[in-house]
């Protein structure tokens, strides 16, 4: 179906192969569109008019699934959050990525932004589901007309801002571990507006509480987040104490170089860094 | 190709681009003057309305991906003049204030309460935590709900 738009069309796609090839056909001058909420709010912050020919995905049934398996968890790149935090509310080892997709923005937001737009969006330093995503160790898919391409979560956030037209972000997988996780965010209001900084971590435990496993990443405080892989070798090896992993952190602040921004400076980024990681380990442990 | 929107259960056609922001052409086209284009960036929910009974934000949503959804508006919620119960209690409770921010409250709480129709105030608070008010305290709009 082919609507009017004030510049060129809109194309409703009801196929992923048919979205990868309307993509593909109009070359840079196409753009998918998911929930679209970063889209239609980005001329109000000096982003880009809505003058893209834009290839709506949220017709595509098999990028609105969430499938459960034994070893592996896929999800369609336009389910959105409040569906996601809903489809996976009770599977274990999947709480940072709950605790992200239930927190962000708000919840008319949530009803429509997709974890596909929450990812695409490189120019949005705090999407919750990005560092929740990287302590999942997840991996995405990419299909376009060469077929389905795998990569690993980093090198997707490496690549994002110039995939060739036609290559759509269609589902993200992450393999299921016996890992806890855990997701902390600060926002300057209870909820609503975007996180100062987010913290993912995701531990194995052995007896004692010990750390067997951990991946950390970290959300909002630089343009990209990213794994904190000097905290993640500071925690294991030893009994998870919250205490002593908000200390750690606080001697690996210098790993990031913060950015300033109209909600917090950079030094703030960093400051509340501590305690966003005793919290979260203090989320981890077994009595919690 | 025109446009073809369920509004409050009527089919109603617009000739709006299929980016155009749902709430513009509600308020611009369809006259339904209920939900408020306030800060066209999702923070405030001035301009939420119902989608297939989820409460989402006009601003945010091109009207083309509305098509084929059902639509609700502020408007549906008294059609014939009487008040909703929710209505009804906001008014018992003296909570309606200046009107900018109140039709995004009902819509919001709609949606809420349809599927939450007992809820805890933990839960009525996160339920309007994207809807901004400037006059008035939250808590008396939450008794409200609560009461009903």
């Amino acid at each position: 179906m082919r609507m009017k738009t004030g510049a060129d069309t809109f194309h409703v796609a009801t196929t992923l192969h048919g979205a990868v090839a309307a993509l593909a056909d109009r070359g840079h001058a196409g753009a998918p569109l998911a929930g679209a909420t970063w889209i239609m709010r980005a001329p109000l912050r000096g982003g880009p008019q809505q003058d893209r020919s834009y290839v709506a995905l949220s017709r595509i049934d098999e990028l609105r699934r969430v499938e459960i398996g034994e070893r592996d968890i896929t999800i369609g790149a336009c389910v959105t959050h409040a569906a996601l935090a809903s489809a996976l509310a009770h599977i274990d080892g999947c709480a940072a990525l709950v605790q992200a997709a239930a927190s962000s923005a708000n919840p008319a937001v949530r009803q429509v932004a997709t974890i596909g737009g929450n990812l695409c969006a490189w120019d949005f330093a705090s999407a919750d589901l990005v560092p929740a995503l990287i302590c999942l160790a997840a991996n995405v898919e990419l299909t376009s007309p060469d077929g389905v391409e795998r990569i690993s979560m980093e090198r997707f956030l490496a690549r994002r801002s110039e995939l060739a037209p036609g290559t759509l972000l269609s589902r993200i997988v992450v393999a299921r571990t016996a890992c806890g996780s855990a997701h902390v965010r600060l926002p300057l209001r209870r909820s609503g507006d975007y996180p100062v900084a987010i913290v993912s971590l995701a531990v194995k435990l052995g007896q004692n509480s010990t750390v067997l496993t951990a991946r950390a990443a970290v959300g909002s405080v630089e343009v990209v987040a990213r794994r904190w892989e000097t905290l993640e070798a500071g925690l294991v090896g030893r009994p998870l104490d919250p205490q002593a992993a908000a200390a750690l952190a606080g001697r690996c602040l210098d790993d990031f170089v913060a950015r300033d921004g109209v909600e917090a400076a950079g030094w703030y980024r960093l400051a509340v860094l501590p305690s966003l990681v005793r919290r979260a380990a203090q989320a981890l442990l077994p009595h919690s | 190709m025109a446009l073809l929107l369920t509004v409050n259960g009527e089919d109603r056609t617009s000739g709006h681009g299929a980016m155009t922001p749902l709430v513009d052409v509600l308020r611009d086209e369809f006259h339904l003057k209920g939900a408020k284009p306030v800060c066209r960036e999702g923070f405030c929910g001035a301009c939420t309305v119902l989608l297939d009974d989820h409460p989402v934000m006009a601003c945010l949503l091109p009207a083309g991906l509305a098509v084929g959804a059902r639509i609700r508006t502020v408007e549906s919620l008294a059609p014939d003049g009487a008040l909703s119960p929710l209505q009804q209690v906001m008014e018992e409770h003296d909570v309606v204030q200046c009107g900018m921010c109140f039709p995004g409250m009902l819509m919001s709480l709609s949606g809420f309460l349809a599927v939450t129709p007992r809820p805890t105030r933990d839960e009525v608070k996160a339920a309007l935590s994207g809807n901004v008010c400037r006059c008035t305290g939250y808590e008396r709009i939450i008794d409200a709900v609560l009461s009903l």
